[in-house]
């Protein structure tokens, strides 16, 4: 369905891109077209060209690799290449995923201004549009700041401030949320809310998680594995077509959607079409609060713990350049718990992490691992027990290939070569690599990486294994078959400590959770009884996972008023 | 000069030169040990390693200045950052760069095998002497001493710099990470491509 | 803040005439007074703290030392020196001493001008500044600035490899090619992961409409005025004047190929 505009911005005919020396096109015959003011959702599986497309609109692609463009590309009826070097990049912005890598400059002045003469603005009037844009996005008071000392969120608001103060036809965004935490990530969808209803640009979003920007599309297209367009219409018709084919190739739905989904599936929706609200699911549900036992999808929690308790921080402090970063820090860890430590960023999450695994020496308290103090391990028996696996997994591979990568730690406890073979294949055979056996560790998916990662702390059979904020930036498909992987590791008795944002992994796995604010720790206990501690959750910007969320909904909509649905 | 360079590789080149920059910093100090061991010709033993980045950037980039740029912003950033010899680093690192494009222009950019390579890393040898002898006074010292010091320093460089480099350049594009420029392209093709650019 | 708004190009010229004037002499006065000039300099009209001067400045008195001990011990006695002190194989003369000193203070006078630059300009506005007073290309000029903003990010990364490698139990590397594969484990992900990121900052720039374009019109001005070449004068005034006292107390001397 083409919705009714005047005339499109944007379009594409035939649309095909491959890489020089690959046969496969990366993307197929696209057509595509933007009309003045719209918001598209550009959706497809990792892989499915989104973002070539986003790259080959504003002509940064085939320059920027050596691939090939066939078929055409238009702005405003005036074809891509009538374009001199850089001017289509003042109709058409574009907003990367990582917030490390899109700027040139020290100081956020200078990086506006970057652009702005670039576009041989006269300078005289650089000052004045660069204080216009940093007001758009709340950032004005940061005009002198130097880049690098601000926060991830902070940094993608000044990417959108340098692509708005150009002031674009069009505003690609590529991910902009997808290394960010759920506070930054929802600050910035709103800022882009704000906007949308103020300015007059079309917007072309790729994003993975959905909640956020459903109501604020009018269309989606979807591309499929091949690079071809799947489905070309309304954000309703989208999700109720091809809802379990998206499922299927690993996109995020929209939770509504998903559990509208479910709700189908075990009979207890009645709506005729999938939801796409909240409001619209519950009313779609014949019995609300049965449907919110069915839909509770956790796990049953691990009941029969025993009582072993294997590591013990007893008063942590530590500080680092005169700063306090953890304050008197007491929490336990018992064998075969899921534990999960959540807080905002800077909160000491990760340096609590790195005392634990023995890397840092606390200032004050003492950590005890199997009743002895962690200085008192040797250090190589402790690595055998207990494991640590950091947020990008490129960083602890050692080897040039993913066998090696499992055999290393195992060859240095020299056990015969016969029996490491065996234990490599097995862990591989564990993790579904066992095909990419010689490949180099780097050239694996972001999935692959992963997996690996962890599977090389799981050969040793570690009792504990920490891990800081492993889901960070990954799929919804590369989530879930890590948290399997961690599944496997609790039931066969081991412990797992990890830092996480996701609310959802929190809600769905953690035994116990312990939150940081400011290095003091202000939970510590069930995650159902955090959802009720509004306070906390407050400083701490955790966001109340989906499930518990409709709960409340429901729960109030049961208190008596009444729905009318919109 | 770089109206034929992409701005993906200028960048590239300005990355390497950072990192090896600060290799360099770690070395000057290995370095110092070594002088204070074995006097002047213990500098030379490693010598090698502060032409290595004018290997990995030609190597990579393929294009003329490659190997002249790098090791000039790579001393460039060394004084930056804090290495306070000062000036005088800027134009020993461009004098070092100008020995190692010498001979990759000789074979007019087009060719990277191995002893090429070590060539260039004998290249920058050969010019860092001819600077040195007049700059620091090699004159002073005893001609056996010194043709032993530009023996030790042409191994250095053919090692340290040229195999060391290729090796690492190698076993960087291994990991895909080089996949758009010619050396990865090499490397999925399985042959060696002489080096002529796309 | 004068130091601060000396144009960094002819702060630049200024440093480098300085040291090569340096070069031209070799006793230890010259370089001693231009040292204590320069640092002057740095501290009254540059405002810079002392501990910070003295952080990056203590390596280099080290340093000299090292050249001191050096050239100490491997001088060759030359024949009808003064001897002061004789130990064995050691024989220290007065004239051995005194290179010894001129080499250390030639080391740290060049240390005390580099510093100077360093810690009053900012490498941004040297960067503009020599895209607009020496015409360096634009695509040059950023390019560099991009790779410089990797610097904090990729000391951060080297500190998490080195944890990483812990946790994994790589054990320490003795032999020369342990040393070799170690050296492997830490360039490799690092430079794998920096030039994928220099790749992803390339596109954003040229994102913005980047193209390397050299006719530019910059919102932040560097300009040269009168202030620039009078600072500069006073600087060569100031290092010419040091080898005047120095000629005039009798220590003066061209340099001629000591070590």
């Amino acid at each position: 369905m083409e919705l009714q505009h005047n005339r499109h911005i944007l379009k594409t005919e035939q649309l095909s891109f491959r890489y020089e020396d690959v046969k496969k096109p990366i993307l197929k015959d696209v057509q595509f077209s933007l009309y003045p003011g719209e918001a598209v959702l550009l959706l497809g599986p990792s892989g499915s060209g989104k973002s070539t497309l986003a790259f080959c609109l504003n002509k940064l692609y085939p320059e920027a690799v050596d691939g090939k463009l066939d078929g055409t590309i238009s702005f405003k009826g005036k074809m891509l290449e009538e374009f001199g070097p850089g001017e289509i990049n003042q109709h058409i912005g574009i907003v990367f995923q990582d917030p490390e890598s899109q700027f040139c400059m020290t100081t956020v002045e200078d990086e506006l201004a970057f652009g702005l003469e670039n576009m041989k603005t006269p300078p005289d009037e650089i000052e004045s549009k660069i204080d216009e844009a940093l007001e758009l996005v709340h950032l004005l008071p940061y005009k002198h700041s130097l880049i690098h000392t601000l926060s991830g969120g902070q940094k993608q608001k000044l990417a959108l401030a340098c692509v708005l103060s150009l002031k674009p036809d069009i505003l690609i965004l590529d991910e902009p949320t997808a290394n960010l935490d759920p506070a930054s990530s929802y600050e910035l969808t709103r800022i882009i809310k704000e906007l949308k209803e103020n300015q007059t640009f079309s917007l072309l979003i790729i994003e993975h998680k959905l909640d956020d920007w459903i109501d604020l599309t009018d269309r989606c297209v979807v591309l499929n594995k091949e690079g071809e367009i799947l489905f070309n219409g309304s954000t309703a018709e989208c999700f109720n077509q091809y809802a379990e084919e998206l499922l299927h190739e690993g996109i995020w739905l929209p939770s509504a959607v998903r559990a509208g989904l479910l709700g189908k599936k075990e009979g207890i929706y009645k709506g005729e079409k999938l939801p796409l609200s909240d409001r619209e699911l519950i009313a779609g549900f014949a019995n609300p609060i049965c449907a919110l036992q069915i839909l509770d999808n956790r796990k049953k929690k691990h009941q029969a713990h025993e009582e072993q308790i294997i590591l013990t921080a007893e008063n942590l402090s530590f500080n680092k350049a005169g700063k306090d970063l953890l304050k008197n820090i007491s929490f336990s860890v018992k064998k075969g718990e899921f534990v999960a430590i959540a807080g905002s960023n800077g909160s000491g999450k990760t340096t609590l992490s790195r005392l634990l695994a023995g890397l840092y020496t606390p200032s004050k308290g003492n950590i005890l691992f199997y009743d002895s103090s962690l200085s008192q391990w040797k250090e190589k028996e402790l690595r055998q027990k207990l494991g640590y696996v950091f947020q990008n997994p490129e960083h602890q591979f050692i080897a040039d290939s993913v066998y090696d990568e499992i055999a290393f730690s195992l060859k240095i406890q020299q056990i015969p070569d016969a029996d490491i073979q065996k234990t490599v294949q097995a862990a591989l055979l564990q993790v579904d690599l066992l095909q990419c056996a010689d490949l180099h560790p780097f050239s694996l998916s972001q999935g692959q990486k992963r997996r690996l990662s962890v599977a090389s702390m799981l050969v040793n059979d570690q009792d504990l294994l920490l891990l800081d904020e492993p889901t960070f930036g990954q799929d919804a498909r590369t989530s879930g078959e890590l948290m399997k992987l961690l599944e496997t590791k609790i039931q066969s008795g081991g412990s797992v400590v990890m830092i996480t944002h996701d609310m959802e992994i929190l809600h769905s796995y953690a035994d116990k959770v312990i939150v940081l604010s400011e290095g003091e720790k202000i939970y510590d206990g069930l995650p159902d009884a955090l959802w009720k501690k509004d306070e906390i959750m407050k400083i701490a910007s955790l966001k109340v996972p989906y499930l518990e969320k409709l709960r409340d909904d429901i729960g109030s909509i049961a208190g008596g008023k009444k729905l009318v649905l919109t | 000069m770089l109206e034929k360079w992409k701005l993906r590789e200028v960048i590239v080149l300005s990355v390497l030169a950072v990192v090896f920059a600060v290799v360099y910093l770690v070395f000057l100090q290995f370095g110092n040990v070594l002088y204070g061991m074995f006097g002047l010709i213990g500098y030379d033993l490693i010598f090698g390693i502060w032409f290595i980045v004018s290997i990995i950037a030609a190597y990579i980039i393929r294009k003329p200045g490659a190997a002249f740029l790098s090791e000039t912003i790579a001393a460039a950033i060394e004084v930056m950052v804090g290495n306070a010899v000062g000036p005088r680093l800027i134009l020993s690192g461009m004098i070092q760069g100008i020995g190692a494009e010498a001979v990759f222009a000789a074979t007019k950019w087009n060719n990277y095998r191995p002893w090429v390579l070590i060539a260039a890393g004998m290249g920058s040898s050969v010019t860092s002497f001819i600077w040195g002898y007049f700059i620091s006074g090699y004159a002073a010292l005893s001609p056996g001493y010194v043709t032993a010091m530009f023996f030790v320093r042409l191994i250095s460089g053919a090692l340290l710099a040229g195999l060391l480099g290729k090796w690492l350049s190698e076993s960087l594009a291994k990991t895909g990470a080089l996949n758009s420029f010619p050396i990865g392209k090499e490397l999925k093709r399985g042959k060696p491509e002489n080096g002529i650019t796309a | 803040m004068f130091l601060h708004e000396f144009n960094p190009s002819v702060k630049a010229f200024t440093v480098i005439v300085c040291v090569l004037i340096l070069s031209v002499f070799f006793d230890p006065v010259t370089p001693f007074l231009t040292l204590v000039m320069t640092a002057a300099a740095t501290f009254i009209f540059g405002r810079v703290s002392f501990k910070r001067w003295i952080l990056l400045f203590s390596p280099f008195i080290f340093m000299a030392a090292i050249y001191i001990w050096s050239a100490l011990i491997f001088s060759k006695t030359i024949e009808g020196e003064t001897i002061l002190w004789s130990w064995g194989i050691f024989t220290l003369t007065e004239e051995g001493f005194l290179r010894a000193l001129s080499l250390g203070m030639r080391v740290l006078s060049f240390t005390s001008l580099s510093l100077l630059f360093i810690l009053t300009t900012k490498p941004t506005e040297f960067l503009l500044s020599l895209m607009q007073q020496c015409r360096l290309s634009p695509k040059l000029a950023y390019g560099i600035m991009a790779g410089y903003r990797f610097l904090p990010l990729m000391k951060e990364e080297f500190e998490i490899i080195r944890s990483a490698h812990r946790i994994r139990g790589v054990p320490k590397a003795r032999k020369l090619s342990e040393k070799m594969a170690e050296l492997k484990r830490y360039a490799v992900p690092l430079l794998a992961g920096a030039i994928r990121k220099a790749e992803r900052t390339a596109m954003a720039m040229e994102s913005k409409g980047f193209t390397g374009d050299k006719n530019r019109d910059f919102h932040h001005k560097i300009s040269v005025s009168w202030k620039d070449w009078a600072c500069f004068t006073f600087f060569i005034g100031a290092v010419l004047g040091s080898a005047y006292i120095s000629w005039l107390f009798g220590f003066l001397q061209l340099y001629n190929g000591e070590l």
